[in-house]
């Protein structure tokens, strides 16, 4: 079975940077299902998302040359399509547009249990945008992406203990908010 | 030449002569499409797997793989009768595991993850502890755990376990995917299992089609 | 807003066990587990490798015709007003446009159905087949479409669920295993199908 285990990231990098750019697939592959979760909680949009990723990855793929460390490849392309959410978020305030999307309609068929994870769904969305966008990434980026305060430095470039009292605020902020909307 | 030659007796050998009337179903699907000179032990093949109830649709089609592919008769006899064999091997799991007389799906569906390199012994193992499961998902599910480096027995101690909590059929799937994310995202063999463990029975699933997609949507126009 | 205590911060951080704290705390603690899971396990949106492969493959143009090329691809509000009748033609138009299927008639799907995408890279390719038991392993049954003549070629298929090996066949000759399927399989010839597993399409 090990013959199917997959290349590094930073082995597909160097191929992609000696001519094999379709190898450029397999990162994205790797790390498309993170950066459009990750996207979707930052915008509250699906298709909001979708667009920052798709600039993110493009923008990643023209600029792999530049990557001083291929083994941080995760934490660098994070941080590109942070940037790109950052961008959406303040072209939308500009243009006053609600954060808030539509709750997802539940199946009928759905069972009491499903129901009630809808709305306790509902209700997180719902709080997590009430949160600034730097409280916001803190909070997606420390427990929905897994990433460590490490990982969060080399990816903003902040400080550990600035991170650590953002997360922590993130936190309280979201707990508020969930008071709040029940 | 030899070797074709061997593998021509060693399959119709045991079989004692047959007449050369049509059998129908499968010979009609292969002439015109096979080597002429595999027409015949891939039939036997055919005949013997019918005559053991084993569902023969897959070893038709392999036949019809290997010569769109342009493989020699020789290669393409032995492709049919190692999946004859692995056809066989699926079933005596699933017999073992007790339960009703396995159906040819099932069969089918538990052979092509065997094909995938699943030991048989770990696929009795799941089969075993999942008895009211399809196998097909479950067996994916830990065979794409597998072909990640996990170790064979903590994932099918993870499928397993998000079975007990109510996870079914292609659910176990997305829990293999989820385990292989957190491996890409850095995480230790050991870890990503716990996370995931943990989350259950919380992992999410994959997008479903758009309606734009359903619409584009073709059928494929039934083959040979 | 009110500060938690910072033990709780300190098993969030994993540098306390859940077990060092009081009953009262832990209740909290769980709480935003809780609400982490929810979001780690929502639906994600659809694969955007496809729309990215095509724009890496879109040649460059010189500044200002990338700007406007860029301007062209962007989605855009654009208002326009129209007298009440030629709003109702042109309304009348865009539905049909939208609502007549262009490849027939499109399919009812079975409880025991689901779509399959098949994507592939393949810059000058004059075709490009997917190939596998659905198509009895022949040619020119599921032909995959660049209609915008960018290297990617797509086609979206209706197959029963379940487990499906599969080739790409480039130019009626060459034989690929799809780079993005994540799962093989020896093939018994010497080399590796795809293998794609198919869901129904109401889960």
């Amino acid at each position: 079975m090990s013959e199917f285990a997959d290349p590094s990231d930073a082995d597909v990098i160097a191929r992609i940077l000696a001519g094999e750019s379709d190898a450029f697939a397999i990162l994205m592959r790797r790390h498309e299902a993170g950066l459009l979760r990750f996207a979707t909680r930052m915008l509250g949009s699906a298709d909001a998302a979708a667009d920052a990723v798709a600039e993110g990855l493009i923008r990643a793929y023209r600029h792999l040359g530049s990557l001083d460390d291929p083994g941080r490849f995760r934490t660098w392309v994070y941080r590109i399509v942070a940037n790109r959410c950052k961008s959406h978020l303040g072209r939308r305030s500009a243009q006053g547009v609600s954060l808030d999307e539509a709750a997802p309609v539940p199946d009928p068929h759905d069972g009491e249990a499903e129901l009630e994870r809808a709305e306790q769904m509902t209700l997180v969305e719902r709080a997590l945008a009430t949160l600034s966008p730097e409280k916001r990434e803190a909070f997606v980026l420390k427990h929905v992406e897994g990433m460590s305060y490490e990982e969060m430095a080399a990816m903003t470039g902040e400080r550990i203990p600035t991170l650590k009292m953002r997360v922590h605020r993130a936190r309280e902020a979201l707990l508020e908010a969930m008071k709040e909307h029940r | 030449m030899r070797r074709l030659a061997l593998v021509l007796l060693a399959v119709a050998a045991p079989l004692g002569a047959q007449a050369g009337g049509g059998s129908g179903g499968a010979r009609a699907r292969l002439t015109g499409r096979v080597p002429e000179v595999a027409i015949a032990p891939v039939d036997s093949v055919v005949r013997a797997a019918e005559a053991d109830d084993l569902p023969t649709e897959p070893l038709v089609q392999k036949a019809l793989e290997g010569a769109a592919k342009h493989a020699a008769p020789g290669q393409i006899v032995e492709a049919v009768a190692a999946h004859a064999d692995q056809l066989r091997q699926a079933r005596t799991l699933l017999s073992r595991a007790g339960g009703p007389p396995p159906t040819a799906a099932e069969i089918t569906s538990v052979a092509a993850v065997m094909v995938r390199g699943l030991p048989p012994p770990l696929a009795e193992r799941i089969v075993t502890a999942l008895p009211n499961e399809p196998p097909g998902p479950a067996l994916h599910a830990v065979a794409d755990l597998a072909g990640h480096g996990f170790a064979e027995d903590a994932a099918v101690d993870l499928i397993v376990a998000a079975a007990r909590v109510g996870l079914r059929g292609l659910r176990l799937l997305d829990v293999a995917t989820a385990a292989v994310h957190e491996l890409q995202r850095g995480a230790t063999h050991d870890s990503a299992l716990a996370t995931v463990r943990r989350a259950l029975p919380d992992v999410p699933s994959p997008p479903k089609p758009s309606p734009a997609q359903v619409n584009r949507a073709r059928r494929p126009r039934p083959g040979a | 807003m009110n500060e938690l205590d910072p033990r709780i911060h300190q098993v969030l951080d994993g540098e306390l066990p859940l077990e060092s704290l009081p009953p009262e705390l832990r209740a909290t603690v769980l709480r935003l587990e809780r609400a982490a899971q929810l979001l780690r396990a929502g639906e994600a949106p659809a694969s955007v490798a496809g729309r990215v492969l095509a724009e890496l493959r879109r040649p460059r143009t010189a500044t200002r015709g990338r700007r406007v090329l860029r301007w062209l691809t962007e989605r855009h509000a654009i208002t326009i007003a129209l007298r009440p009748i030629w709003s109702l033609a042109l309304t009348a138009v865009l539905a049909a446009v939208v609502l007549v299927p262009t490849h027939g008639t499109p399919p009812l799907l079975g409880a025991q159905e689901g779509i399959a995408q098949f994507v592939g890279h393949f810059p000058g390719a004059r075709s490009v087949d997917v190939v596998g038991p659905f198509t009895a392993w022949r040619s020119g049954v599921i032909p995959l479409r660049d209609d915008d003549h960018d290297g990617v070629w797509s086609a979206v298929v209706v197959l029963p669920t379940g487990a499906h090996e599969y080739m790409f066949v480039v130019d009626g000759e060459r034989w690929v295993a799809d780079p993005l399927a994540g799962r093989y399989v020896s093939d018994g010839f010497g080399r590796q199908n795809a293998l794609l597993i198919v869901r129904p399409v109401g889960r």
